[in-house]
C-alpha cells in the first residue's frame, strides 16, 4: 500500500538507520560504563566491573550540583508552569492582531541562544542590584536565583505551547453553559478549564523540570561561581573523562526506560478501558494478566528488576580479573625491555666502534622516542656544521640509557 | 491599550476577577522583567566600557562604540578576521547541520505519519523521546566515546584495516557536526510531523494514480503541505546550534571556535564582560535577520512557529 510513496522495504530500511543512529551512541556509552579500562572505550575489552558506580557516587562536586539542580528544577516548575498557562489564557483572548505581537514576544526566549539570555539576565539584575545600593551577597547576586530568573524566562514559554496545544481542543459552550447555569467566572474557571488543563499541566511539570534540569547554555553564565548537575558534568566531560559518567548514563537512561515503559502501560491500558474492548480482549479478561500490565505491577517489576542488578552490582568484584590484566601489561612490558635490551646490545658491539658522528646517536639510540631526546638533539653543535663531531658528543654516541642521554651531564653543555 | 483592556475584560468575565489579575500582571511581568528589560540591560552594557567596579557610575562610565569596534577592527585597526571568520563559519555549521537534519527528519516524520501504524507508530514516537531525556552533556559524551582516538570507531576501522593510524575525528569536526545533528533531531521531527499528518491520504493516491512518480508525489504533494514544520523545525534547530555551545565545547576540535565559546571566554576568561555583551548582541541580531531573510525567502511566518 505504500508503494509510490517510498514505503515498504526503503522505509524499515531507513528507520533502523534513523534509530540504530540515535540509539547506537547512547549504546555504546552504556557499554563503556562496565569496562574496566579508565578511558571510556569498548575496544580492547579489559574487565567487566562496576567501580565505576562507585568512582561516580564518590564525586562531591556532581552530587552536591545534583542537590542544586533538583532545587532549582522544582522552584521553576512551581514558577513556570502558571506562568505558561498565564501567557496561554492570555494569547487566546486577544484580538489577532495582538495575539501575533504577544506570540512573537513570547515565544522570543526559546528561539534566542540561551548564551544570550543568560548574559542578559546576569547583567540586569547585577545592574538593578547595584542601583538599588544591595550588598553583594544579597539574591541579585545569587546563582540560584539567577538562574532561576533565568531559566523560567524560556522554560515558561516551552510550558504555555503545552497550554495552547490543549486550549484548542477546549470547547469555550462549556464555560458559557456553567455560568448560564448560575456558576460564578471563578467557579467555571477552578470546575471547568482547570480540570479540562489537567493533563497538561502534567506534561508541563514534567517538561518544564526536564529543561530546568538539563539546561546548560544559560545556566552556566547564572550560576556563576556556583554548580549545577549540569555545568558540574560538563566542567568534567571537558577536563578529562572517565567510565564514571557512562556509569551516569546507565544510571539516567535505566531510569528513563522505567519511566517511559510505565508511562506506555499506563496510556494503553487507560485506552483499553475507555473504548470497552477490555471485556473482550483476552489479556483483560483474565485476572493474572490484568494485574500483570497494572502499570503499578509493571513499574513494580521494573524497580524489582533494577534494584536487584544494583544490589548484584555491589557485590561483584573485578580485581582478580584486573590483577591479571596488570600482570599481562607488565609481563609484556617486561618481555620488550628485555629484547630491547638485546637489540641494543647487539648494536652496540657491532656499531659502536665505527660510528659516525652524524648517524649514530639515531642508530645507537634504544630510545622508544626514536631519538628525539637523543643527546645531539639538545647540543647546541648539531646544527652548526662547524662544529660538528666536537668531543662534547662522542661519548653520548653509545649511551644506553632509555632516555637517550638526555640526563647526560654533556648534553646540556654548549660546545665549545 | 484598549485591546489590552477589552482582552482582561473578557477573561474577567469568563474566569473571574482572580483569573484576570493573575494573568495580567504575570504576563506583564514575564514580558517587561523577564524577557525586555534583561535585552535593554545586555544592550546597554555592550555599549560601556569595561571599568574597575570603583569608577563605574563615575565620570569615565560614558557609552562608546569600542566594543563592537573591536569585533570589526580588533585592536590595530586592520580587519579582524578570526572573529568575523569564527561568526561565519558559526554560521555556515548550522546551516549545514540544519540542512542534514532536514533530510534525516522529513522521511522519518513522513513514514511516523503515513506508513507506521498502531504499535510500530507509538515504538518510533516513543523511540524518538527517550533519548532526548538523556542530559545533553552526557548525549555529546557518547560522541567522544565514539569518535575519540581509542573511540569504537577508530577501534573498528583500525581492526578491519581500513586505516592503520587512529583518525582524528574531534580534529576534523566530524564529531561536533555529528553531535549537533543528534542534539536537535526531535525538534525538526516533531513540526513536520504535525504538518504532514494534516495531508489527507486520499491526494497522495490521487497523485499517484495519475501516474506520478514517488519523487514526483513528495515534491509536488508532500512537500508544500510539510514546508511550514520544515521551517518552523528550521528555524528552531538553525537557533539552536548556532547558540550552541555544550556541544562545542566538549566535541569542538582544539583549533576551530564556536561563536558561543568566544562569547564565554570573554565572559570567564577575559572578565570583560562589557564586550561579551557586545559578541551576545552581534550574535542574537546575526541569527535574527538571518532567520528572518530566510522566513521571507520561503514565505513563511514567525506566528507559524512552535505549533
Amino acid at each position: 500500500m505504500n508503494r509510490g510513496t517510498g514505503g515498504g522495504a526503503v522505509a524499515a530500511g531507513f528507520s533502523l538507520l534513523f534509530f540504530s543512529f540515535l540509539f547506537g551512541p547512547l549504546i555504546i556509552m552504556v557499554i563503556t560504563a562496565f569496562n574496566s579500562s579508565s578511558f571510556p572505550r569498548i575496544t580492547p575489552w579489559e574487565c567487566f566491573t562496576t567501580e565505576w558506580f562507585g568512582v561516580l557516587f564518590a564525586n562531591d562536586r556532581l552530587m552536591s550540583g545534583l542537590l542544586n539542580s533538583l532545587v532549582i528544577a522544582v522552584s521553576v516548575v512551581a514558577i513556570a508552569v502558571p506562568v505558561g498557562l498565564a501567557g496561554a489564557l492570555a494569547l487566546s483572548e486577544l484580538s489577532s492582531r495582538l495575539r501575533a505581537v504577544l506570540y512573537t514576544v513570547l515565544i522570543t526566549p526559546i528561539l534566542i541562544p540561551g548564551v544570550v539570555l543568560g548574559i542578559s539576565t546576569i547583567v540586569f539584575w547585577g545592574a538593578l542590584g547595584r542601583s538599588v545600593g544591595a550588598e553583594y551577597g544579597s539574591f541579585f547576586f545569587s546563582g540560584m536565583f539567577l538562574t532561576l530568573a533565568g531559566q523560567v524566562t524560556f522554560v515558561s514559554a516551552y510550558a504555555m505551547l503545552v497550554f495552547l496545544a490543549r486550549l484548542q481542543r477546549f470547547d469555550p459552550i462549556l464555560t458559557e453553559a456553567a455560568l448560564d447555569l448560575g456558576a460564578t467566572p471563578g467557579q467555571a474557571f477552578r470546575k471547568i478549564l482547570l480540570p479540562f488543563l489537567a493533563p497538561a499541566i502534567a506534561s508541563a511539570a514534567f517538561l518544564t523540570f526536564l529543561a530546568s534540569f538539563e539546561n546548560y547554555n544559560t545556566t552556566v553564565f547564572t550560576i556563576l561561581s556556583g554548580n549545577t548537575f549540569t555545568t558540574a558534568l560538563a566542567s568534567k566531560v571537558r577536563h578529562g573523562t572517565d567510565p564514571s559518567l557512562s556509569a551516569l548514563a546507565v544510571i539516567i537512561i535505566g531510569l528513563t526506560l522505567i519511566g517511559a515503559i510505565v508511562h506506555e502501560a499506563y496510556t494503553r491500558r487507560k485506552e483499553v478501558l475507555r473504548s470497552g474492548i477490555a471485556r473482550r480482549s483476552r489479556i483483560y479478561s483474565n485476572p493474572v494478566l490484568k494485574t500483570l500490565v497494572h502499570p503499578l505491577t509493571v513499574f513494580l517489576i521494573l524497580a524489582g528488576v533494577a534494584a536487584f542488578a544494583a544490589y548484584e552490582g555491589t557485590r561483584h568484584d573485578a580485581s582478580v580479573c584486573k590483577q591479571q590484566i596488570l600482570d599481562d601489561k607488565r609481563a609484556r612490558q617486561h618481555e620488550l625491555l628485555e629484547e630491547q635490551r638485546r637489540k641494543m646490545q647487539e648494536q652496540q658491539k657491532t656499531v659502536a666502534p665505527v660510528v659516525s658522528p652524524s648517524e649514530g646517536p639515531a642508530k645507537a639510540n634504544p630510545s622508544p622516542f626514536g631519538g628525539a631526546f637523543s643527546p645531539n638533539g639538545l647540543t647546541p653543535g648539531q646544527n652548526a656544521p662547524a662544529s660538528s663531531g666536537t668531543p662534547a658528543e662522542a661519548p653520548a654516541t653509545a649511551n644506553p640509557s632509555p632516555f637517550g642521554g638526555a640526563f647526560n651531564p654533556g648534553a646540556l653543555k654548549p660546545s665549545p | 491599550m484598549q485591546a489590552l483592556k477589552s482582552a482582561l475584560k473578557e477573561i474577567a468575565g469568563k474566569h473571574g476577577l482572580g483569573a484576570a489579575t493573575f494573568v495580567g500582571i504575570t504576563v506583564m511581568i514575564w514580558v517587561i522583567i523577564l524577557i525586555a528589560l534583561p535585552q535593554i540591560a545586555m544592550l546597554d552594557y555592550s555599549f560601556r566600557f569595561n571599568l574597575p567596579a570603583s569608577d563605574v557610575g563615575g565620570p569615565q562610565d560614558v557609552y562608546t562604540l569600542e566594543n563592537y569596534a573591536y569585533f570589526f577592527q580588533g585592536n590595530d585597526g586592520t580587519v579582524n578576521t578570526l572573529d568575523i571568520g569564527i561568526l561565519v563559519r558559526t554560521l555556515v555549521a548550522a546551516v549545514f547541520v540544519t540542512c542534514i537534519d532536514i533530510l534525516l527528519c522529513y522521511p522519518i516524520a513522513f513514514i511516523l505519519a503515513h506508513s507506521a501504524t498502531g504499535v510500530a507508530a507509538r515504538m518510533m514516537v516513543i523511540g524518538l523521546i527517550v533519548p532526548f531525556w538523556v542530559n545533553e552533556i552526557l548525549r555529546a559524551f557518547a560522541f567522544r566515546v565514539l569518535f575519540g582516538a581509542t573511540g569504537l570507531i577508530n577501534g573498528v576501522g583500525m581492526s578491519m584495516g581500513l586505516w592503520d593510524q587512529p583518525v582524528d575525528f574531534i580534529r576534523a569536526d566530524v564529531a561536533l557536526y555529528s553531535g549537533l545533528t543528534y542534539a536537535y533531531i526531535l525538534l525538526m521531527v516533531f513540526p513536520i510531523f504535525n504538518a504532514v499528518e494534516a495531508l489527507d491520504r486520499n491526494q497522495i493516491e490521487a497523485a499517484r494514480d495519475m501516474g506520478a512518480s514517488w519523487w514526483r508525489v513528495h515534491w509536488r504533494v508532500v512537500l508544500p503541505v510539510a514546508k511550514p514544520g520544515i521551517a518552523s523545525g528550521a528555524t528552531m534547530v538553525f537557533m539552536l546550534t548556532a547558540g550552541a555551545l555544550a556541544a562545542p565545547q566538549i566535541l569542538g576540535g582544539p583549533s576551530s571556535l564556536w561563536f558561543t565559546q568566544l562569547i564565554y571566554q570573554w565572559f570567564n576568561e577575559s572578565a570583560n564582560w562589557q564586550r561579551g555583551s557586545a559578541y551576545a548582541v552581534i550574535l542574537l541580531i546575526v541569527c535574527i535577520s538571518f532567520v528572518m531573510m530566510l522566513m521571507r525567502v520561503f514565505k513563511v511566518s514567525i506566528g507559524e512557529i512552535g505549533r
